[in-house]
């Protein structure tokens, strides 16, 4: 059934995207954290 | 009213520089001329066509040298910060705005009353009666562009890439009068009858009032930014 | 403080988990248990990607403008924060929901792109998506970009309309009528399994849009508490 490919084609390439996308936010949340608690840490311990 | 009074002061400036210096206008109705010329090699138009793709290319002309008028547009004010200096002073910054879009229509419905003729003989069109209301249609086209053009030069007069970022943004807002206008003038030329064209004409009459007051609203935060 | 933010990690940790599980109940439902279609057999399925997808993109534009007008109004940081990220989680479904659209058309049309209203509408949308995206990447000053875009995402959302009306109009008064309308919305005589299956596929978009807005939302929270911390070090 042709009509099959064309399902798992679209339903493929949505989550796929979905999935990369979440992906990269999750590095990019994981990246700011880390930049960002030296600098939190440091106003705590010069207040 | 004071309004009032502020606009055509401003726009007596813009149209005296203009008139001293002709850049604008002269640019604009040359590069609209070349526009049709080359829409001439670029599109192969059999006679019994013409009526229906004429609308679509004038228009296509229009909107290129309108973009051309709207980069130019706040250029006297950006040369020797001109702009801060007028923003220094009380001025309603609505004024600004409403004394541009003028200054901008102005400018387009010089090049489009030059041109429209020009584009009728070169493609052996033949409806002169109908000139009027092709003109109505043009006018309240014109004055879309020109309403939310002037707001969007404003938004990009300090961005990078200004000339590519403005039809960028602008074109996909300008869809609903792109649409309006090429099908009332094709309505007009294929029927002759003003009342089928006349929903597309109410959307443009919409969108005028629209924009004319969300520009009108809007324009102070984007000036003073 | 923060307990405020565990609070809301923990928030968006829930929202996530429920978004998951909607997700594979939307996929059960829309892929095993929602009988193909009688006309277009099992390429139909792909609808049930293709209808939440559009309405969340308009949703997105739709927060994109209240995040606009709340900035504008009250030059609050977060506002803005709001409406760039909706926008960055609009592009992404709107250009799905354009892929979606052209591939269920391939097998229905018989073609990968047809200028019907619905798909034609989409792209204008994801045109006005990365202009609002561009106008922000190159206006250097920080705020006159969250100005200036938010003058974009109030002035794009006002056109829509008119450009609906616009687009509309200009293909129903040429497109001649075809038998197979796979851009109609079929709320009648629809089968009841079909209309679970997309109520669930798209609970569960939405649940998925708002766990990414909140995940973005939050990136871009702590990237801007970033650079204020760093700006006033020294002073500090």
């Amino acid at each position: 059934m042709s009509g099959w490919g064309f399902v798992f084609l679209a339903y493929g390439i949505v989550w796929l995207a979905l999935l990369l996308y979440l992906f990269f936010l999750k590095r990019r949340a994981r990246r700011v954290e880390k930049e960002l608690a030296p600098l939190r840490s440091s106003a705590v311990k010069k207040n | 009213m004071e309004l009032l009074r502020q606009t055509v002061w401003l726009l007596r400036k813009d149209l005296l520089l203009e008139l001293r210096r002709r850049e604008s206008v002269v640019a604009m109705f040359f590069f609209g001329t070349l526009l049709l010329f080359v829409f001439h090699f670029a599109f192969e138009i059999p006679p019994d066509r013409a009526a229906a793709m004429a609308p679509g290319l004038l228009w296509l002309a229009f909107i290129f040298t309108g973009t051309l008028g709207l980069t130019q547009l706040f250029q006297a004010e950006r040369e020797n910060h001109c702009l801060e200096a007028l923003l220094l002073g009380p001025m309603d910054r609505a004024a600004l705005y409403l004394a541009k879009v003028s200054f901008n229509l102005f400018l387009m419905l010089l090049v489009e009353v030059i041109i429209f003729p020009l584009f009728w003989i070169l493609f052996n069109l033949a409806f002169w009666e109908l000139l009027p209301s092709l003109f109505l249609v043009a006018l309240l086209g014109t004055m879309g562009f020109c309403v939310l053009g002037t707001l969007f030069s404003a938004v990009t007069l300090k961005a990078r890439a200004r000339e590519l970022l403005l039809p960028l943004i602008l074109f996909p807002l300008m869809i609903p009068v792109i649409l309006a206008t090429v099908r009332g003038m094709e309505i007009l030329l294929r029927t002759g009858q003003f009342e089928e064209a006349v929903p597309w004409l109410r959307l443009l009459v919409g969108f005028d009032v629209i924009f004319l007051t969300a520009g009108f609203l809007i324009f102070e935060w984007v000036i003073e930014a | 403080m923060a307990q405020a933010a565990q609070n809301k990690t923990r928030g968006r940790k829930l929202l996530g988990a429920s978004a998951l599980l909607s997700v594979l109940a939307g996929l059960y439902f829309g892929l095993i248990e929602a009988p193909p279609d009688a006309y277009q057999g099992n390429a139909q399925r792909i609808m049930y990607l293709h209808i939440p997808s559009i309405l969340t993109a308009y949703l997105s534009f739709f927060i994109v403008f209240i995040g606009s007008c709340l900035f504008l109004w009250k030059r609050e940081k977060r506002d803005d924060i709001l409406a760039s990220s909706a926008a960055e989680i609009g592009v992404l479904f709107t250009a799905l929901t354009i892929l979606e659209g052209s591939i269920w058309g391939k097998p229905t049309w018989g073609v990968w792109w047809t200028w019907d209203a619905r798909l034609t509408l989409t792209a204008i949308l994801l045109l006005i998506f990365i202009g609002y995206l561009m106008l922000r990447s190159l206006i250097e000053d920080e705020t006159r970009a969250a100005v200036c875009s938010a003058v974009l995402g109030i002035i794009g959302f006002l056109d829509i309309p008119l450009i609906h009306m616009s687009v509309y109009w200009w293909r129903t008064l040429h497109q001649p009528p075809s038998i197979l309308r796979p851009d109609k919305m079929p709320w009648e005589n629809i089968h009841p399994s079909m209309l679970i299956a997309l109520a669930v596929n798209f609970v569960a978009f939405i649940l998925l849009y708002f766990y990414l807005l909140s995940l973005r939302f939050h990136v871009g929270e702590m990237e801007e508490e970033a650079k204020t911390r760093k700006l006033y070090r020294g002073s500090l």
